[in-house]
């Protein structure tokens, strides 16, 4: 099942051949008594689709859409009666309340995978996850189980990711290049797995997901504090400078 | 019925799990066979009950303060609300009940053991878990209680504190259960969810599993009420763990050991008991609530075949009868044709009419404050509305509504009755205003069993001898409605047309 916990509700928009789906909270808002079977449809490969929802950007509280959208499902039991495999929460990369922090809490997922390019505001925001984690797991939270780097197409992509997973004691699950398979795919409402099966970014989707399904064992991250990651990117951002005047990088310009 | 889920700490809504209303304007055959359960030999529920929106509602109150008269009420515990301190506006009217409720029962008298984290500002920005902590060590040094109950508020619902963690963190801490209890205003549309979660927190973290069975003692879900189960059932040889206001922490435990639990009310009990057999075995009485002579024969019956005392049960039934037979009739002959009006919770409501009908008082209208039109057992045995229906006939006028005074006051006008018996005070003055005398039923266990024809014959007998006097109060009183809205007959009338409202009608 992948539950997607973002009030754009487009986390499962591409199995689903582009559609979106009516979401918890918004089935929530037009009747009291909600089946959580409703609420669940069947994408691509059979894979069962949720989509939390939320309010309309800048009303209410998106954040505890997210909590009472999880609890509907927790509270009906939804997860066993339908026997699954794999929950994979879809979840947004700055935690900015209580709220979008529930399925890293205790009792919902077991392990996080975090989602991150080498940029900075990529990183930052993943520290900034490190931290929540690393605070709910003295609760019984779940651990991080590594980061999946995106958008990696140049060596020092990776060379910065690298270093930031080893600084903050976690590890790279797989690098992801940027593709345009993947814009193609999503144009036409499909993942990649769908529209292009036979294609090198599935092998590199079907790797990352061979290595999740065995992955078993997850930690507590050590978060950078703030002054620290600024050093460490100031650092880079140096690197960067030299590489470039010695020539290993050039920034590449596309004309539109 | 869908199993009673405890893992998860948040208990699921009445109307989530019950489909429970709180508008609906009818007759009570229609509502009773529109919740249908028992009717139609499974769940109709719900499904076909529509519920009346009204434009706007009057006072009320919200799971949270049913969360403060439950978990705050217990003996050796103490109640952490997690929240701004309005939240603890009640605290003192609870004191009150509370410290009645002690002395009423011979317990000794003492103060409510509720705090607040008193959540400001800055709490609300950068999260309350570290107030909560520290409320959390400071009540643990103060009053070494034998649990600590943790409420939750409209404001940590919605920043997501994460109170289960902390509770958790000091259940091993403390070596006490810590216990959430989700309990937000906004969860739920009646207060009732307030009772629900704290069963919830109860059995998830309180009661224990039965090291042995006490097969003479029966778990009775109640309030504050005075002790009239006790001597009821001592002629079972039946002993009484009243529970859950006024218990200590360790009558709460033992309930597992119980050989049976009844309530006085199916609106108050429904959770507990079912989660009770679900959970820990102990079986629910399923027969109709204990109210006029034939819903307590039944329940004895029932309660007596559960705790296999059927031997002793027929004689009690006959000695009871003959016992408070003479003073019945005498009670029937002085109120029978009386008009009586009853606005309570559902289910006692229920049982209330049927008092009244045994006493030969017509009761033609009815306000309860919601309906649920299933119990959390699904036993159509249960179903009390439709066994007043089916045994003492329809009530004409039964409205479901969540306590608006300005339909109240239409609705009383409408039937001028000889007297109203109300639960929730705050109506009961209204009504005398209007000429008509109340009963606040402060004592929940007035009317219960044989007894409970005669105290509330008595009640109702004394309170009508002040009709003069509400009259005339009645005379020397001005009302807040307006001309335009003293003139309507139906209640319901802005429900029907909400566009008046925007027709500049004054109420």
């Amino acid at each position: 099942m992948q539950f997607g916990c973002d009030p754009k509700s487009d986390s499962t928009n591409t199995l689903r051949g582009g559609t979106y789906i009516p979401t918890v909270l918004d089935t929530l808002r037009e009747k009291t008594k909600v089946n959580a079977h409703e609420v669940v449809y069947e994408g691509f490969n059979g894979i069962y689709c949720v989509e939390a929802g939320g309010p309309s950007p800048g009303v209410g509280c998106a954040g505890r859409g997210i909590i009472t959208a999880v609890q509907l499902f927790k509270q009906q039991n939804i997860f066993e009666e339908l026997d699954l495999d794999v929950i994979l929460y879809d979840v947004l990369g700055d935690v900015v309340c209580g709220g979008f922090a529930v399925p890293i809490r205790e009792g919902i997922a077991q392990h996080v995978f975090t989602v991150s390019s080498a940029d900075f505001m990529s990183i930052y925001a993943s520290n900034n996850l490190f931290k929540g984690i690393s605070g709910y797991s003295r609760s019984g939270g779940a651990l991080l189980g590594g980061v999946i780097a995106n958008s990696i197409n140049q060596p020092y992509s990776k060379e910065i990711v690298d270093d930031f997973v080893k600084r903050t004691d976690t590890q790279v699950v797989e690098y992801i290049p940027r593709s345009v398979t993947v814009t193609q795919s999503e144009l036409q409402g499909k993942t990649v797995i769908e529209s292009a099966p036979g294609s090198a970014q599935a092998d590199i989707y079907r790797s990352l997901a061979k290595k999740i399904a065995a992955h078993t064992e997850s930690k507590v991250p050590t978060p950078l504090e703030i002054s620290d990651l600024r050093e460490w990117a100031g650092q880079w951002g140096k690197h960067l400078l030299e590489l470039e005047r010695s020539g290993s990088v050039a920034e590449t310009l596309v004309k539109v | 019925m869908a199993r009673i889920n405890l893992d998860t700490a948040a208990v699921e809504s009445r109307e989530q799990r019950l489909g429970t209303v709180v508008y609906w304007d009818g007759n009570a055959l229609e509502l009773s066979e529109k919740s249908g359960y028992s009717k139609k030999g499974k769940c109709g529920s719900g499904c076909n009950l529509c519920e009346m929106k009204g434009p706007f509602t009057q006072p009320s109150v919200c799971s949270e303060q049913m969360v403060e008269c439950q978990a705050g009420n217990i003996r050796e515990a103490v109640l952490i609300q997690h929240a701004p301190i309005g939240c603890s506006a009640s605290q003192t009217f609870y004191n009150t009940i509370y410290r009645i409720g002690l002395a009423s029962r011979g317990h000794k008298v003492e103060n409510l053991r509720i705090s607040s984290t008193n959540l400001t500002e800055r709490d609300m920005v950068f999260g309350g878990a570290e107030k909560l902590r520290l409320t959390i060590e400071d009540v643990w040094n103060h009053y070494h209680p034998k649990a600590i109950f943790i409420g939750s508020s409209c404001a940590t619902g919605i920043i997501g504190d994460d109170i289960d963690s902390v509770t958790e963190e000091y259940t091993e801490k403390l070596g006490i259960p810590v216990v959430p209890l989700h309990c937000e205003g906004f969860r739920s549309k009646h207060w009732s969810t307030g009772f629900d979660q704290t069963q919830h927190g109860i059995l998830r973290q309180i009661v224990k599993k039965p090291t042995k069975k006490q097969e003479d003692l029966v778990n009775v879900i109640n309030l504050w009420g005075s002790d009239v189960f006790g001597p009821l059932l001592a002629n079972l040889d039946l002993r009484v763990n009243y529970v859950v206001d006024l218990a200590t922490v360790d009558d709460l435990a033992s309930m597992s050991e119980a050989a049976a639990t009844v309530a006085f009310c199916n609106t108050l009990g429904t959770y507990l008991s079912e989660g009770l057999e679900q959970a820990f075995g102990v079986p629910q009485i399923r027969a109709p609530q204990p109210y006029g002579i034939a819903g307590t024969d039944a329940w004895l019956r029932d309660l007596a075949r559960v705790t296999h005392r059927e031997h002793l049960v027929e004689d009690f039934i006959a000695r009871e009868h003959a016992r408070i037979a003479p003073e019945v009739e005498k009670l029937k002959k002085k109120l029978g044709g009386k008009q009586g009006f009853i606005a309570t919770g559902s289910a006692y409501a229920h049982g209330l009419i049927e008092v009244l009908r045994e006493l030969g008082i017509r009761v033609n209208g009815s306000v309860v404050f919601h309906h649920d039109p299933i119990y959390d057992s699904g036993d159509p045995s249960q179903d009390t509305l439709a066994h007043l229906v089916d045994n003492y006939g329809n009530v004409d006028d039964f409205v479901v509504s969540i306590r608006q005074p300005f339909q109240f006051f239409t609705t009383l006008r409408k039937h001028n009755p000889d007297f109203i018996l109300i639960r929730h005070n705050g109506l009961a003055p209204l009504a005398a205003r209007l000429g008509v005398p109340a009963a606040p039923l402060g004592d929940e266990h007035l009317a219960i069993g044989y007894n409970g024809l005669i105290n509330l014959g008595n009640l109702i007998l004394e309170i009508i001898e002040r009709r003069r006097f509400c009259e005339d109060l009645s005379k020397h009183v001005t009302h807040q409605y307006s001309d335009w809205w003293s003139a309507q007959t139906d209640p319901g009338i802005l429900a029907k047309h909400p566009e008046l409202i925007w027709e500049g009608i004054d109420i």
